[in-house]
């Protein structure tokens, strides 16, 4: 079975096909011994060499000029050494069985140096019709949807230099099909531990049928000293319902990329929270596409970048229909020499008239060390559009410390509070209760340390 | 015997010298009122008083129970029973009245000291905070008691509150917190006639023997429905007069001038 592998898989070590390209061979290699459909390999072949003709992103990239990849070699990161095999829930790491625990879910996903290590829950999906598996099983049992819509319409191989890489180079990834009209109760979990020095790629792709509704929940871990560069796609059929949560709690010395992106059909519904806490450097890149009259789409967004950490967001909400609603809301607090960089682009073509769409970001600066860049941007070619954008910046008062603590808080506890009470607008819209709950508590770590 | 005493007190704000020489001992079972023209320097006492960081002690001493409270911090202060009723409370957004009062009275009682108690009372073994539903049992009698509506312990910490709703919270925070001495920064400002009766009925409540208040104020008014038993006038940073209710009635009569012409004019800016 697939899943019980333990080859060794590293990447310097595999030898050469034909000498050319180690690299490529290695990810051949790698994509056998996963046991993936032989189409897939011609697939990450293509990309592969798709990446390779593509340019690096240069300095005067508009995207790329407040974040510097100074000091980034994709190359030198190794891969999954070890294929482990699945194993019991007491095998997993405390941590790893900590975070399964921590959820209610319909089903789980976890996965260990980019490979499925254990699961639950997926039977009774089954049932009702429902995918939630690993993509490389999925590569042979679902050849047919992935060929539709593995990157090639939501993030295509070549949107740039990242992505193509990632086309050829994905490890820990899901597939999640819900079939017409069908529901999922509860969340749907992925838990993805990514270990020291090496490079992931970690992919998401959500299909949601018509009418179908379902909650997912992408968690981010570990990483130290590695590279994550992940692709989320979302495919919503008319009047399907997404909740999406990306809960990045990657280590602080991580480089962490991501592309994320929705396509959103006739009276579709997404509500998209995207959690930044962790990593030494994100550029993320998160784009809704309304392509349908009457969607409706949220993207939420919380960071906390503290000491050095480096965390740039780049959002489109791009509306191609009339009558749709997006409203943006990004909360940031930062720390001891954090930098936050946020980029938002609302762009509204001459067909979508009657376009609802909103942008706000704020951020809360902890001390004057820190610096937070925001940078809106409006591209309206329609004439009958709400639109509307909005930056602010604050400092943590002294007067409302003082008040605080007048009230016998101490300093400490009275910054959690504040900060708390600024990410509050985001934290009453995250639709998971546990969710919630262990997101202050993230707040109140980064306070504390 | 417990007492708060400011002695000699002068303390200057960027730069500028504003409190010269202030003293003033507040007992339990008192109540102090001050009036003194806007800009006198009677927040400014209340700032010190309290441990503001922006306030500077040039000279003198502020001793409760004959122990200097210079060093400590704000919350250190309220947890040793200092409590501040502010002019203007500033409205944390995102943070309920709830949540936050629950940490404040958790921190001011020493709940840490109790928390073997925790699981008898329904709490969390080993945390910091009081129980939730002694809290909120606790909280729910004070806000009948105070006439604060039930649904500001959901709201957001004096966000869109309206000037009245402020001070009849800032009360509120007083019982939860059960302070031995309050100072109590203009209470009455900006009320109306039946804001102002909410007020000093919970201030007349709360003035029981084992407190001592000190009542801040610019009008008269308020003397009305809660009696003093001594009136100051502050001036130009410092107390000028001191004597009984007959006092607060006489500088009614006379107006602010009479004060600057018998002390002279305040160098203050008002
Ligand atoms: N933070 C501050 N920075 C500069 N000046 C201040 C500050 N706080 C108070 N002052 C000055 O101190 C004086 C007294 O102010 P305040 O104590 O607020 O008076 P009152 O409460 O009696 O109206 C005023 O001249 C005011 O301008
Ligand atoms: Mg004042």
């Amino acid at each position: 079975m697939l899943d019980d592998h333990t080859q060794v898989l590293d990447g310097t070590s595999v030898p050469a096909v034909n000498g050319t390209d180690p690299a490529r061979d290695a990810l051949l290699a790698r994509s056998e011994a996963r046991g993936e459909g032989a189409w897939m390999r011609r697939f990450r072949e293509q990309a592969w060499a798709a990446a390779k003709a593509m340019p690096w992103p240069s300095l005067t990239d508009e995207a790329w000029r407040r974040t510097r990849l100074t000091g980034l070699d994709p190359d030198n990161f190794s891969y999954s050494p070890t294929h482990k095999g699945r194993v019991g829930e007491e095998a997993l790491s405390p941590l790893l069985q900590g975070e399964l625990n921590e959820m209610e879910s319909a089903a789980t996903l976890i996965f260990e140096d980019g490979l499925m290590r254990y699961r639950t829950g997926v039977a009774a999906l089954e049932e009702q019709g429902i995918i939630f598996k690993p993509l490389d099983l999925a590569t042979r049992e679902h050849e047919e949807l992935l060929r539709e819509y593995f990157m090639t319409r939501v993030v295509p191989v070549e949107t740039d230099v990242f992505t193509a890489r990632h086309a050829a180079l994905w490890d820990s990834g899901t597939l999640i099909h819900v079939p017409r009209n069908t529901r999922v109760e509860l969340p749907l979990q992925i838990i993805n531990w990514q270990g020291e020095g090496q490079a992931g790629h970690h992919h998401t792709l959500v299909v949601a049928e018509e009418g179908a509704e379902v909650t997912v929940m992408d968690d981010l871990l570990g990483a130290r000293r590695g590279l994550q560069n992940s692709v989320i796609e979302i495919v919503q059929e008319p009047g399907s319902q997404v909740r999406y949560m990306h809960l990045q709690d990657l280590d602080m010395s991580a480089w962490n990329l991501m592309h994320g992106r929705a396509h959103l059909e006739r009276d579709a519904d997404l509500r998209w929270i995207q959690v930044s806490w962790g990593s030494m450097l994100t550029k993320a890149f998160l784009d809704l596409v309304l392509r349908g009259p009457g969607g409706h789409a949220d993207l939420l967004g919380i960071y906390f970048p503290t000491g050095r950490q480096h965390i740039d967001h780049q959002t489109l909400q791009l509306h191609e229909a009339p009558h749709c609603f997006s409203d943006l809301l990004f909360n940031g607090a930062l720390k001891d020499r954090a930098r936050s960089v946020y980029m938002g682009s609302i762009r509204v073509t001459p067909e979508a008239q009657q376009t609802d769409a909103f942008q706000r970001n704020g951020n809360l600066l902890l001390d004057s060390s820190t610096r937070a860049d925001s940078i809106p941007g409006l591209e309206i070619e329609a004439n009958d559009v709400r639109c509307t954008h909005a930056a602010t910046a604050a400092q943590v008062e002294d007067e409302y410390v003082f008040y605080l603590m007048a009230r016998g808080l101490s300093r400490p506890q009275a910054e959690r509070l504040i900060v708390q009470g600024f990410f509050q607008a985001v934290l009453e819209r995250v639709p998971v209760e546990s969710v919630v709950h262990k997101l202050e508590q993230v707040i109140e770590r980064k306070i504390g340390g | 015997m417990s007492q708060l005493e400011i002695r000699d007190l002068h303390a200057r704000v960027e730069g500028q010298d504003i409190l010269r020489g202030v003293s003033i001992t507040l007992r339990p079972g008192e109540i102090h009122a001050m009036m003194g023209r806007n800009g006198s320097g009677k927040s400014t006492l209340a700032y010190v008083i309290a441990g503001h960081p922006h306030y500077e002690v040039t000279e003198g001493d502020i001793l409760l129970d004959g122990e200097s409270i210079l060093e400590m911090e704000p919350n250190e202060r309220c947890q040793a029973g200092i409590f501040l009723a502010f002019q203007y409370p500033v409205s944390v957004p995102g943070v309920s009245v709830a949540n936050f009062l629950r940490t404040a009275v958790s921190n001011v009682r020493g709940f840490t000291k109790e928390a073997h108690l925790a699981s008898q009372e329904g709490g969390v073994v080993g945390s910091h905070l009081m129980p939730m539903r002694k809290f909120r049992r606790e909280l729910t009698a004070k806000m009948k008691e105070f006439q604060v509506d039930s649904s500001f312990a959901r709201r957001y910490l004096n966000e869109g509150f309206s000037g009245g709703e402020k001070k009849r919270t800032e009360v509120l925070q007083m019982a939860m917190l059960e302070p031995r001495f309050s100072i109590l920064d203009e209470s009455d400002s900006g009320l109306d006639i039946d804001a102002l009766k909410v007020v000093a009925d919970g201030i007349n409540k709360l003035a029981t023997e084992d407190r001592g208040f000190l009542l801040i104020t610019h009008y008269q008014r308020i003397l009305n429905y809660i009696k003093p038993d001594y009136v100051s006038i502050f001036h130009d940073g410092r107390i000028v007069m001191t004597g009984g209710p007959e006092v607060a009635l006489e500088l009614e009569e006379k107006g602010y001038n009479w004060v600057e012409e018998q002390f002279g004019p305040a160098e203050l800016a008002a």
